[in-house]
């Protein structure tokens, strides 16, 4: 085999072909960009998931003095309430599914909402009696959320039970919708560039006729009049793929930990290593749908 | 050597067989010229022996290859061991004659070393070592068959096909071409050449197959052009 003759093939098509290999090298360049952004938004959503749902409790809320006629027409709770919601919690209906409780009284409370809004001037005018005494849940796992809420709703002296978890969900559910238009967007975006490859290639195989019609005249295998063509197919993505990998590799450092990690001190994001870990996926895509763009083309070319 | 045994070929659209029930076989060593009027079947005929066609119906082999049944990857392997001349010489006007020559070599894998050997030899034996550096364009019409007559027999194929190769040719220039072909037919290589050219045939007195519409009229040894024709 004469690697010489390949490789001098490969540069003289990439040269004839610049501006369809340009075109190719910014399609999947971009294509590939928005699969990679669509795989870190993925991992952050699951990032997060796992560091907030592992925070997210239960919160059931005792009725105040505050609170609505309709759901406390008793008024304050009494001790009894919080007696029978602590029995309730330590049965063994539901003492299998938490982890742990506490409980929260008004003056907790006022300290812990003074704690939360300490730069707020909306602390100067709350007083304890204002905030809900509360029952903290903790559960085993997350996902049990209902079985507390279903417990305690409705049960006298209980204003309102509220899983920290469904206001998460909500979050997540958009992110999620974006990652998956990002992938949207990317899968119509591989295909033009598997689109283009393939008209790159038969055009280049057209230039180059005469060369083909010869090696097959006089035997040359089919690999050998391929591999040319699948080479500058695949060397245009591998650009295009490794031009994605520096432009994952940039956003997590100048938009994740440059500014969202700055923005919102408290939430972890995807790191530098993330995005090294995708690159090889990034790049596989990218030289494998090539290869298989070109194979396709210039085949269907020599059997015609 | 070739054994063709009732092979057709219908083309879609077309209104008649381009071959009809051929039944033809030739001898290692022989030198057979195919003849009849253009669309008689005569290039049909030698696109099944390169196995760039399949036949419709029949059975071809060539060099001991069935050529029905062979896998298409095994197909490159199989036209090493034949050359092949045509009408319009098929050179590449970006390649000098060297390189035309070397590039049949380079592309079936052949070391550089043998090339170095193979390509001034088979140059020397066309008579086209002095111009060996030169641009298809730059050569006459008989110096471009030379070349590809060099192409063809660089790798000592066992068969050398040959389509009308004198058919652009004036007739002194066609005759040195058929000159070169009976020094490569005398050293053992089988040729079946295509052609129009009453002149060569009559003056070789080898064996004669007419063509007519797909259909083998006569096959004649010794004879020439007219007296073939007559003979059917």
């Amino acid at each position: 085999m004469k690697l010489g003759y390949v490789f001098g093939e490969v540069a003289q098509g990439l040269k004839r072909n610049l501006s369809m290999v340009v075109s190719i090298v910014l399609v999947t360049f971009l294509s590939l960009t928005f699969v990679g952004t669509a795989a870190l938004l993925q991992l952050q959503i699951s990032e997060m998931k796992n560091y907030w749902y592992d925070r997210a409790q239960v919160a059931i809320y005792l009725c105040s003095s505050y609170s609505p006629d309709e759901a406390c027409p008793q008024g304050e709770a009494s001790g009894d309430v919080k007696t029978a919601i602590e029995a309730k919690l330590n049965d063994s209906t539901l003492a299998p599914y938490v982890e742990k409780y506490y409980f929260l009284n008004h003056d907790d409370a006022l300290k812990q909402f003074k704690e939360e809004f300490k730069d707020n001037t909306i602390t100067e005018y709350v007083t304890a009696d204002q905030l809900n005494e509360t029952f903290w849940v903790k559960l085993k796992n997350a996902s049990d959320g209902e079985i507390i809420t279903q417990s305690f709703s409705g049960v006298a002296g209980v204003e309102e039970v509220r899983d920290q978890r469904s206001y998460l969900d909500q979050i997540f559910s958009m992110l999620n919708a974006a990652s998956l238009a990002a992938v949207g967007i990317a899968v119509v975006m591989l295909f033009s560039s598997i689109l283009l490859i393939a008209t790159t290639i038969r055009q280049s195989a057209f230039s180059r006729r005469r060369e083909i019609g010869i090696m097959r005249l006089v035997g040359a295998s089919n690999f050998y009049i391929q591999l040319p063509f699948v080479i500058e197919g695949v060397t245009a993505a591998a650009i295009g793929s490794l031009l994605a990998g520096g432009a994952v590799f940039a956003i997590v450092q100048l938009f994740v930990q440059g500014y969202l990690a700055q923005a919102l001190p408290f939430t972890n994001f995807v790191g530098l290593d993330t995005a090294l870990m995708l690159l090889p996926f990034i790049f596989g895509i990218g030289v494998l749908l090539a290869a298989f763009a070109s194979i396709a083309s210039i085949r269907r070319y020599l059997r015609a | 050597m070739i054994s063709i045994q009732n092979v057709s070929k219908t083309y879609k659209g077309a209104p008649r067989p381009a071959l009809d029930t051929v039944t033809l076989e030739i001898d290692k060593g022989d030198f057979v010229f195919l003849v009849g009027a253009s669309g008689s079947g005569k290039s049909s005929l030698l696109r099944m022996m390169l196995r760039e066609d399949v036949p419709s119906k029949g059975s071809i082999h060539v060099l001991g290859e069935n050529l029905i049944s062979i896998p298409g990857r095994r197909v490159p392997y199989f036209r090493r061991n034949i050359g092949m001349v045509f009408q319009d010489f098929r050179l590449l006007p970006n390649k000098t004659v060297h390189q035309n020559v070397a590039f049949c070599l380079e592309v079936i894998g052949k070391s550089p070393a043998f090339i170095a050997d193979a390509v001034p030899a088979v140059l020397k034996l066309v008579g086209l070592e002095e111009k060996r550096d030169r641009y298809p364009n730059e050569l006459s019409g008989g110096e471009q068959q030379r070349v590809a007559l060099a192409r063809a027999i660089v790798n000592k194929p066992q068969l050398l096909l040959a389509d009308e190769p004198t058919g652009n040719l004036d007739p002194a220039t066609s005759q040195e071409i058929v000159n070169l072909l009976e020094r490569i037919s005398a050293a053992g290589t089988t040729i079946v050449m295509a052609t129009h050219d009453r002149g060569i045939v009559d003056k070789l007195k080898r064996r004669v197959v007419v063509l007519k519409e797909g259909k083998i009229v006569s096959d004649e040894r010794g004879v020439g052009y007219e007296k073939a024709e007559e003979m059917r």
